[in-house]
């Protein structure tokens, strides 16, 4: 106990001493533990509206049904055979209840500027036992009654509701009631728009040209998980035509797919979440590694005065654990905070999500990373630490190279200006580091190319929404536009956070590889070296890592976007001009980062720096 | 206060540091004033924090001064830029620091030869002047050896050494034998005085009488302040100050 209150006063004067180290870990901390957050509270969010829905409409377990392309010849069409296939499925001895089969007519719904694709589904009058949708407004079919229900998303789209009219091929139709259903997704993210409508109501619809196209059937099983095996066991009665299909789904399918696109806001999230934790494992490495090695005289003194190595080590994780503890209430406040709005934007197949929340479980999570990646960043500098004797410590907050190397030899008989000799000296004093500094500028280099080829996907994304619609789209083509808009403003504003992370990253680099060689340099100036020269020096030394990184960041960044583009994004190669650009404009980029601190510690008086520092 | 014949190498006036210490002022240098003539040995006598490490600082230019002006080699150089500043360095002024500030990424030929690289001078001119200085002073054979693999005695002959490779018109030097042994302090009094009689001026900070006997004029400073001034001049000649050192008896090169 005593042990513990030590480290803690410890921690609380390492804190204190530079308030500056510990915010900049606080805020990467923060970020990436803010980013893990919204993105575990916005999985799953669509799961609760949907298990209700099925559970209301006494959803399919395993849903058979027959389409043929709109476009088709109808020559490849046979309902027959179909009803006779699922008549044979209703009679296997797993299902317990039938719903269907149910006609579906195609047709165009007249909307402003065109048409819609629309399915008309022809229901029986009575309540089905599977997949009777849930009215959210008016009421169902009944008899003697010629008005039409529609799909929620399709109401919602045309902002009509019951008592207003619909018109389909030019002929009008009541609005009766909007409801909605599992077994079809909410449009327009689930195409064709949808009604349901009564038998006599189709016969007037094929009076005025639809015709029929489709059946559905939906089951329910004695027990819903056989639906896999029972959908296995059938895949027989599946058959896919030139123009036509029957097939096979299952309750589980369909519930994982429905809201695809709140899992992918999600997984935009989550996966910047995940690049930002991985930044900030760098930087964290950086930050802690450079505080190491400025405490490396002050462990000596702790030692020498009779601090155990265990209470060093105790110190420091208490120090930085506070500070991840810190992060993560912050992080995930801020998460909680931001989640519900991104999930507003979202659509799913029934309507707008339930409010993310985090639980528990997922908040252990996230503060196990932040947890995680401060002991990673802690254990190794503070181990190597303590390894040292405590003279040694003592001695020299910096690590000389063993020797002048047989390199940076032949460099300096190569005729390289001395300022490049000494900067290729200063690189090899800190290998350990320069890998480090070198992994974390890759991540920035590599996020930097998947945003220069996300841009003209993006754009090309977007140039599509706002095409001229298709035959058929009128009301559905641009619907979309807004997720895809919400999508781009998360990976563009994830890439914008990550280059300031990694501005930051680099940032701290500079100055603590300016801080390690302050009195090497101020020795220089003593000997006459200008300024000018000392920056230079300190600029050849870090460039390495940044060469290193961009030689590793190129590839794995070309790695990254050949994995998103074999995604939903339309295929954009990154440009060999944008990847030549990156490969120069990063170490431009660098070299004036590392500059900053470098001047700042040049423009110090020499006495200054060899007296105190 | 200059010692009568040549043009002064040095001359300050009135020169005041004042460092701010938890919000009180401390006059770290107070309105010294002095000249170091060419081929003049002048040396610094005085307590810990009298001020002397940082008067060599001031005069050297790694320091500003908040008052006074200084004179080096006939050019006012207080309001020079840093970079003028250093470059009136490589060649003008020879540093010897206490704590021998040898650049830790070098070797000890590579630390010497460092200013002669800086001030133009071929690699292999500049080598082998390094190795010339470094054969003079006892620690040729080290001359591979990073400064981490050097003792207190063998660092501080490098960081001589490389004080004096560019002939400089002056050397400031903070207690150059303050980590050598008897037989190493004698090895740089030699070269000190072979040094005066080449016509290079020193300033010398020391603790330690015997050396300080050895200069032309000796000056003793109080809190920041030149309190005593005594011409020497020749008064302990270095060779009976060697005589007395040779009867410490300690001949070793301790690591």
């Amino acid at each position: 106990m005593r042990s513990f209150r030590l480290a803690v006063r410890l921690a609380r004067r390492n804190l204190r001493r530079r308030p500056a180290q510990a915010a900049l870990l606080l805020l990467t901390l923060t970020l990436a533990t803010g980013m893990f957050g919204v993105g575990m509270a916005l999985y799953g969010s669509a799961d609760g509206p949907w298990d209700r829905v099925w559970a209301a409409t006494d959803g399919f377990h395993v849903s058979a049904a027959y389409y043929r392309g709109r476009d088709a010849d109808r020559a490849d069409v046979d309902l027959d055979a179909a009803r006779a296939r699922f008549a044979e499925l209703a009679a296997a001895p797993e299902v317990r209840a039938v719903g269907g089969p149910w006609t579906h007519l195609y047709g165009l719904l007249d909307v402003a500027g065109g048409t819609e694709d629309l399915t008309a589904e022809i229901r029986d009058l009575g309540r089905s036992p599977v997949d009777q949708p849930l009215v959210t407004a008016g009421s169902w079919l009944s008899a003697g009654s010629d008005g039409v229900v529609l799909e929620q998303g399709l109401a919602d789209a045309l902002d009509v509701g019951p008592g207003d009219t619909i018109r389909v091929q030019g002929h009008q139709l009541a609005v009766r009631g909007v409801a909605m259903t599992v077994s079809r997704g909410r449009f327009p993210l689930s195409r064709p728009a949808q009604i349901w409508i009564t038998l006599t109501t189709g016969e007037a619809l094929r009076r005025i040209g639809l015709t029929e196209e489709g059946l559905e059937m939906q089951l329910r099983l004695h027990d819903p998980d056989d639906a896999e095996a029972f959908a296995t066991a059938h895949e027989a009665i599946e058959g896919r035509g030139e123009t036509s299909a029957l097939f096979l789904d299952t309750w589980r399918r369909r519930r994982a797919d429905s809201h695809s696109d709140i899992d992918i806001l999600a997984g935009t999230v989550f996966a910047a979440g995940t690049l930002i934790g991985l930044l900030t494992v760098a930087t964290a490495a950086v930050i802690v590694g450079g505080r190491m090695a400025a405490q490396t005289r002050q462990i000596g003194t702790l030692k020498a005065v009779g601090v155990t190595p265990r209470q060093v080590v105790l110190a420091l994780l208490v120090e930085n654990l506070a500070l991840a503890g810190l992060a993560t209430l912050v992080g995930l406040g801020a998460g909680r905070m931001v989640a519900p709005r991104l999930a507003e934007v979202s659509q799913t197949v029934l309507g707008r999500p339930e409010t993310p929340t985090l639980t528990w479980g997922r908040a252990a999570v996230v503060a196990g990373v932040a947890a995680a990646v401060v002991v990673l960043a802690t254990v190794r500098p503070a181990v190597r630490g303590l390894r040292h004797s405590t003279v040694r410590s003592l001695a020299s907050g910096a690590r000389p190279p063993r020797g002048p190397g047989h390199r940076t030899r032949w460099a300096a008989t190569a005729g390289l200006p001395l300022v490049a000799v000494l900067g290729l000296r200063s690189a090899r004093r800190r290998p350990a580091r320069l890998l480090t500094n070198a992994v974390g500028l890759s991540l920035a280099v590599a996020l930097i190319v998947v945003a220069a080829g996300l841009r003209p996907s993006l754009n090309r994304l977007a140039a599509a929404g706002s095409a001229p619609a298709q035959p058929g789209e009128a009301l559905s083509a641009g619907a979309v536009d807004h997720l895809y808009e919400a999508v781009r403003a998360i990976v563009l504003g994830t890439a914008g956070l990550l280059l300031v992370l990694a501005t930051v990253n680099a940032l701290i680099i500079a100055a603590l590889a300016a801080r390690d060689s302050a009195r090497n340099h101020a020795t220089l100036r003593a000997l006459g070296a200008t300024p000018r020269q000392t920056v230079a020096t300190l600029i050849v030394s870090q460039l390495g890592a940044c060469l290193l990184a961009v030689a590793l960041g190129l590839p794995l960044g070309l790695g990254l976007w050949s994995v998103m583009d074999g995604g939903d994004l339309p295929p954009v190669p990154v440009p060999a001009t944008t990847l030549l650009a990156i490969a120069a404009v990063v170490p431009l980029g660098f070299a004036a980062l590392v500059a900053v601190p470098a001047r700042r510690w040049a423009r110090r008086p020499p006495a200054r720096v060899l007296t105190y520092e | 206060m200059s010692a009568p014949g040549g043009r002064p190498v040095v001359e300050a006036t009135g020169l005041t540091r004042i460092y701010a210490a938890d919000g009180v002022a401390v006059r770290a240098v107070d309105g010294v004033d002095l000249a170091v003539e060419a081929g003049e040995t002048v040396s610094v006598m005085g307590p810990s924090g009298c001020g002397k490490s940082s008067l060599l600082h001031l005069l050297g230019g790694l320091d500003r001064a908040d008052a006074g002006e200084i004179v080096l080699d006939g050019r006012r150089v207080e309001g020079l830029s840093e970079t003028s500043w250093a470059v009136l360095r490589r060649r003008t002024i020879g540093f010897v620091f206490q704590s021998f500030n040898l650049v830790d990424e070098l070797t000890a030929v590579e630390n010497v030869e460092l200013p002669a690289l800086l001030v133009g001078a071929s690699a292999r001119r500049a080598r082998h002047r390094a190795v010339e200085l470094l054969e003079r002073l006892g620690v040729a054979d080290r001359r591979d050896h990073m400064p981490d693999r050097l003792s207190g005695g063998e660092s501080q002959r490098v960081a001589v050494a490389r004080a004096l490779i560019n002939d400089p018109l002056l050397i400031l030097a903070d207690e150059p034998t303050g980590n050598l042994d008897s037989r190493a302090t004698g090895e740089i009094l030699r070269l000190f005085a072979d040094l005066r009689a080449s016509g290079q001026s020193l300033l010398v900070v020391t603790h330690d009488a015997r050396v300080a006997s050895t200069a032309d004029r000796l000056l003793t400073m109080r809190d920041g302040a030149v309190i005593g001034h005594t011409h020497l001049g020749g008064v302990a000649p270095v060779g009976s100050v060697l005589a007395g050192l040779a009867d410490f008896g300690d001949a070793g090169g301790a690591r």
